[in-house]
């Protein structure tokens, strides 16, 4: 062993950061394990929270190619593995029909016309034909490759099924042509929204990794890392008020990716200090349902004051 | 170290969290290169491994800080040499708890466990039983006696240093052997007790489950739901018209020398039933109209159409409060406006046929739920002949009891002539196979 896991996972973090994504010590873990042990990795959370952007950094941090498929309903096999070029086929039968003739000239019987078929070379099913899809893709790159299969919950439960020889073996059977099995695994990361559950059998061959909204400390870094222009104690109140609204009930909390979004409008608005009248002027930027700033507007003053609070001196760990 | 991750496995299978042999095998590999030396990372690394959903992984991290708490707390024991009278006590275990060491005891500790068959809890209301039990193998008796001489036979009013000890030693032992019991509690129980609760719940009699354990029926109704509509949803047949499937055609084709004989369409189109439930809620049958209602609008999934009736006298249409509302209000309301009153299943039949016989085709299932106690007025027989002839089929569940059918008021026969099947459905196992039946024949 040259590095303890502690070390490497340490490594990662830092690594991470440098490419601004701010990971906590689970999702280090966990990258360390997909990349130790070669498997693919499931992340699961709430809209928002750097799901997508994960396997964009571990692309960047491993100086791999990224290769990207979306599932929606109805992807099957041709989109994501592979397809023929059937209009290729379709013209290489038609000049096989005319060098048939010279093929066959000559022959006597029907024995010896058959026999000269089988000697002729069949390029029909062959790999000039073939035309590959992201999963094929990624397989068959030659300096290995990230993979991300986003919102896998998004497909079909068929497509799940279609999934299951690649994540375990990194292998897909072709029917005409064999197996193709990966030289170099690639690193494969799926995603889901939890729109509908995810089946044991995939589940049981990844690793599975949660990712919560962050808490506050953790939050403030990304801030920082994404938004570095934004004042400290701007940075601090923006933070503790997205904290506070996660608290509410509402139909979609503002995620990581909205606090980002907010902080860079903010600095738009060149404003120093959050107060009630800039909350409720940006809360759409936060916010995505009106029922929810209807909700959120009700509780700005309360959440201003406790956010702005809580920055002043007394500190939140 | 295999052993202890695999009894660690043990107790998250106990604790609700399904594990399979492959991901313990997984488990195995990330803690060669982890270690077992730093917990955090241990506890970070398998939580990635075992678990696989948010709600498992709360379990997994209750479970790991209980199973890896136990860190033996060492003493520093009194010097033997000032212990001038140990000669007075002679049982083994006073010898063992003064002279012997810390392992010595704990694997005796695990002897008397084994003679107590520890492996036999399995609620948690066991636990004291098999301390006591393992106490008393060891011995504890025969101490317990010799301290209460030492007591007695002192002059003094201060304990001597040997009795001392004894009794430190001895709350130390029962501390142990209570921790002991309950890690393997967690190894062998059914730790939340949810299974044991499960299995009563399903062959209970659904009229006597208690209201209080409406929410656990209810996450159990749609757990057996889900497996139901895992199993039936599959089911897609083919269009036959619609957008065509070039790409597929083609390749279909190429036997036919890329004539394009047989098309195939871009969609495919999953089968669901329709099904029409009309429930009784009078009095005693409401009970299980809640289940039945309940379960089927846990499967909303693979059925396409469901719409729900309910009537004591008058039918009156619930499909739209069970859609929006909340199912436990959506059931109170119903009963609510609904039920109680005297059952007429003549008045029933005849408001379901105005209100939607033309609904009904040859792709819809109805369900009758009730007890057929028709309080001695008119059945009108003849309405349950033409439902059954416009549908594909009607179920008639039965909450009684096979012997009560036909007793009193009761005038099952005479409905199900025109039944395509008749069902006994009193409890929630009973009622899970009617639904799976449902399932499969209502296509």
């Amino acid at each position: 062993m040259t590095d303890g896991p502690k070390k490497i996972i340490k490594d990662i973090t830092k690594g991470f950061a440098k490419h601004g994504y701010i990971c906590s010590e689970q999702i280090a873990t966990a990258v360390y394990l997909a990349s130790e042990l070669e498997k693919p990795i499931l992340i699961e959370g709430p809209p928002g929270v750097g799901k997508t952007e994960l396997a964009n950094t571990a692309a960047l941090y491993f100086k791999k190619e990224m290769i990207r498929l979306q599932c929606y309903e109805g992807l099957d096999e041709s989109k994501a593995l592979y397809e023929w070029r059937y209009g290729k086929q379709l013209l290489y039968t038609q000049i096989l029909k005319e060098q048939m003739q010279e093929v066959l000239e000559g022959a006597k019987g029907l024995k010896e016309s058959l026999d000269r078929l089988m000697k002729f070379e069949d390029i029909f099913f062959s790999e000039d034909f073939l035309e590959t899809r992201p999963l094929l893709e990624a397989l068959t790159s030659e300096k290995g490759s990230v993979l991300l299969i986003d919102e896998v919950d998004k497909s079909d439960e068929e497509f799940e099924a279609l999934l299951l020889e690649i994540l375990s073996e990194f292998q897909i059977s072709i029917p005409e042509l064999g197996v193709r099995k990966a030289d170099i695994k690639p690193l494969v990361v799926l995603t889901s929204n939890n729109s509908r559950e995810i089946g044991d059998a995939l589940k049981r061959r990844c690793l599975h990794l949660y990712i919560p909204f962050p808490d506050a400390k953790l939050e403030r870094q990304i801030v920082q890392a994404r938004v570095p222009e934004i004042s400290e104690s701007m940075q601090i109140q923006l933070v503790n008020f997205v904290q506070g609204i996660r608290e509410l009930d509402l139909k979609k909390l503002p995620a990581i990716s909205e606090t980002i979004d907010w902080a860079k409008t903010v600095i738009l608005l060149n404003s120093e200090e959050l107060d009630a009248k800039l909350a409720e002027d940006t809360l759409n930027v936060l916010l995505k349902h009106q029922q929810d700033i209807e909700v959120v507007k009700k509780e700005i003053p309360a959440l201003v004051s406790s956010a702005t609070e809580t920055s002043d001196g007394k500190s939140l760990n | 170290m295999e052993k202890v991750l695999t009894d660690f496995v043990k107790a998250l299978r106990n604790s609700n969290v399904r594990v399979s042999p492959a991901e313990t095998i997984d488990a195995v590999s990330v803690i060669d290169s982890v270690g077992y030396e730093d917990k955090e990372l241990l506890k970070r690394t398998l939580s990635i491994v075992l678990s696989k959903t948010p709600d498992e992984k709360d379990k997994f991290n209750a479970c790991f800080d209980d199973f890896f708490s136990d860190e033996i707390k060492q003493q520093d024991s009194v010097d033997m040499d000032q212990l001038s009278d140990i000669k007075d006590v002679d049982s083994d275990l006073a010898k063992k708890l003064l002279e012997g060491s810390q392992g010595e005891l704990m694997l005796s500790i695990a002897d008397a466990a084994e003679e107590a068959e520890i492996r036999e809890i399995r609620y948690f209301t066991q636990r004291s039983v098999f301390t006591r039990r393992i106490l008393e193998k060891m011995g504890v008796g025969k101490l317990e006696d010799e301290l209460m001489q030492l007591g007695s036979s002192r002059e003094d009013e201060l304990p001597s240093d040997l009795e001392q000890e004894l009794r430190n030693q001895l709350t130390n032992l029962r501390e142990r052997v209570s921790d002991y019991v309950q890690q393997q509690f967690l190894l062998h129980g059914d730790v939340s007790g949810e299974q044991l609760r499960e299995q009563i719940f399903k062959s209970m009699n659904m009229a006597q489950i208690d209201r209080s354990y409406l929410n656990e029926v209810h996450s159990l109704v749609r757990k057996m739901a889900k497996k139901l509509a895992n199993l039936h949803s599959r089911r897609k047949k083919n269009f036959k018209k619609g957008k065509l499937d070039i790409r597929k055609t083609i390749r279909d084709n190429w036997v036919n020398q890329g004539i394009l004989f047989n098309l195939s369409w871009a969609y495919k189109k999953v089968d669901r039933p329709k099904i029409y439930v009309i429930c009784d809620v009078s009095g005693s049958v409401g009970a299980y109209a809640r289940f039945m209602l309940m379960f089927l609008f846990s499967l909303t999934e693979v059925v396409s159409k469901l719409r729900g009736f309910v009537f004591s006298s008058n039918l009156g249409e619930v499909t739209n409060d069970f859609k929006d509302a909340k199912l436990d209000e959506a059931i109170e309301k119903a009963l609510q406006k609904h039920g109680g009153g005297s059952t007429d299943y003549g008045q029933a039949l005849t408001d379901f046929v105005s209100l939607c016989l033309d609904e009904i085709d040859n792709k819809t299932t109805v369900v009758i739920l009730g007890d057929a106690r028709n309080n001695f007025g008119p059945e009108k027989a003849h309405l349950m002949k033409t439902i059954k002839e416009r549908s594909k089929q009607v179920f008639w569940l039965n909450p009684e009891g096979k012997y009560r059918w036909d007793t009193g008021d009761s005038v099952m026969t005479k409905y199900s002539a025109y039944c395509t099947k008749v069902f006994q459905c009193g409890n929630i196992d009973q009622l899970e196979r009617v639904v799976s039946t449902l399932l499969k024949t209502a296509i």
